[in-house]
């Protein structure tokens, strides 16, 4: 392990990352939460831009710590935003949580070490190779993605309709 | 460490600072000339040390904070509102030489560092713990929502003239033409709304005086306040350096007069946008809220999408190509 610069900033966005995730889970207030959450989104940015995908840290500030937390903070605002009471938790249904949290970890490196990674060295993917893949390769994953999204939009629309009436 | 890279930032920081204290000096005289008065012109040689004095006098103000409030987010907004709106001045390229980074993503970094703002504005708002600057927030992060999507859409015919992100690329594309002529429609989405974004009137309903008392800064004083103020004039400069560059052609000289400083061309189109917005203010009353929402969503973005089915259909055309794939 080489103490770097590259190292030093990966060890701090790592740090505000998890910082920001654990004081999500113990924080009393919803809103300290969301924003919290914000400020994990926005440590992950930094951890991107470290491994030089500029265009995925930039799209992550701009929807997640952008857009999503403010979804969230208003969804927030709009509802009962003084409610500070925590039910107790059973000691069954903290088993249960912790085994899917360690399964889901499982997986998860499971299919890290699984995954052949690029050695050092690579060119940063450029946003025109990213583009040309997502339209040329990926095409109907992509169109997919897009119907799901509209389908999800004419049905919101539909409840706030209802809801009017 | 290379000392140019170290102390340019600063240096910035001093000319934006002073940027702003001569806007605000700038925007009352000019709207006092409009309305046919004299303006500031008590403090120093015509009214010039105004600002100094104002910004002295919040300065030296006792810092309340309103005993229900949410003290550490109360504390923590104004600077989450301020360092977006100076770190997106990182990726503007003022001249071939003055720039500071090259960055690859440029303009979705301004659009995307830009929206963290909104989240300190409805922190403040919120850890105020009133209505009014709840309402305030609530208000302004709509506004600001609803405009970043015409604005970000706005931009793309340009990104598809160019092929590019890069701000500086999309300032050297524009050495024949600039984007105001064949991007006119993207041009007059994008102003109006950054206007929304800077909460500037006609759109500034954040604020609005005279019903919401004054939006989500209402119980903040001192320098807390002059923080919330000051984010708001750096904006201003941000997204007057940013029109400049994609519609006005950045240090690029009109009519090949290349003998005057690229720096020179810069300032001057700076200085016709900022005079613009308070040109604007001066003359435009505010609008309703609905109408707002409604001018974004079923105007704004709109045309905004024309524009770019516009652009991507003008670039097959012969003979007109030219001022479309460059």
């Amino acid at each position: 392990m080489i103490l770097n610069g590259e190292f030093i900033a990966f060890f701090i966005l790592s740090v505000m990352a998890i910082g920001g995730a654990v004081f999500m889970i113990n924080a009393t207030r919803v809103m300290h939460m969301a924003l919290s959450l914000a400020f994990t989104f926005f440590s992950i940015a930094g951890i991107y831009l470290l491994l030089n995908a500029m265009f995925i840290a930039v799209i992550q500030i701009l929807i997640y710590t952008g857009a999503i937390s403010i979804l969230m903070l208003f969804g927030i605002m709009l509802t009962k935003h003084r409610d500070e009471d925590r039910p107790a938790i059973s000691t069954r249904h903290l088993g249960i949580s912790f085994g899917v949290v360690f399964l889901f970890l499982g997986g998860i490196l499971f299919v890290i070490y699984q995954t052949p990674l690029m050695g050092e060295g690579t060119a940063p993917l450029t946003v025109q190779e990213l583009g040309t893949s997502v339209f040329k390769q990926y095409v109907i994953p992509f169109e997919l993605a897009s119907v799901l999204l509209l389908v999800a939009l004419v049905g919101a629309i539909i409840l706030a309709k209802k809801e009017e009436e | 460490m290379n000392p140019v890279l170290v102390m340019g930032p600063i240096l910035l920081l001093f000319v934006v600072l002073g940027f702003v204290t001569m806007a605000i000096l700038f925007e009352r005289k000019v709207i006092g000339w409009i309305q046919m008065r004299p303006g500031p012109n008590r403090v120093g040689p015509w009214g010039i040390l105004q600002t100094v004095a104002d910004v002295l006098k919040l300065l030296i103000k006792e810092d309340i904070i309103p005993s229900k409030a949410d003290k550490p987010l109360f504390k923590l907004a104004p600077a989450i509102a301020f360092i977006p709106a100076f770190a997106v001045l990182a990726v503007i390229p003022f001249t071939e030489s003055l720039q500071f980074s090259q960055f690859a993503v440029g303009i979705l970094y301004y659009l995307a560092v830009s929206s963290i703002t909104i989240i300190g504005i409805l922190m403040g708002g919120w850890a105020s713990n009133n209505k009014y600057a709840l309402l305030g927030a609530m208000r302004s992060a709509a506004q600001m929502i609803s405009y970043e999507i015409p604005l970000v859409m706005s931009v793309v015919g340009i990104i598809l003239s160019v092929g590019s992100l890069n701000l500086v690329e999309i300032v050297e594309a524009q050495k024949q033409v600039w984007f105001i002529f064949p991007q006119f429609l993207g041009f007059a989405v994008f102003f109006i709304a950054s206007l929304s974004e800077l909460n500037r009137t006609p759109f500034d309903l954040p604020e609005a005086e005279s019903e919401l008392v004054a939006g989500y800064h209402v119980e903040y004083t001192g320098f807390r306040f002059a923080f919330f103020m000051l984010s708001e004039y750096v904006y201003v400069f941000a997204m007057a350096s940013l029109t400049t560059v994609l519609f006005l052609g950045g240090w690029n000289a009109p009519f090949g007069l290349t003998m005057i400083p690229g720096i020179v061309w810069f300032v001057l189109k700076f200085l016709l946008i900022v005079f613009s917005l308070f040109w604007i203010r001066a003359t435009m009353p505010r609008v309703r809220v609905d109408q707002l929402m409604e001018f974004a969503w079923k105007v704004l973005l709109p045309v905004a999408l024309f524009n770019i089915l516009l652009t991507a259909v003008l670039q097959e055309v012969p003979y007109l190509d030219f001022l479309y794939r460059l």
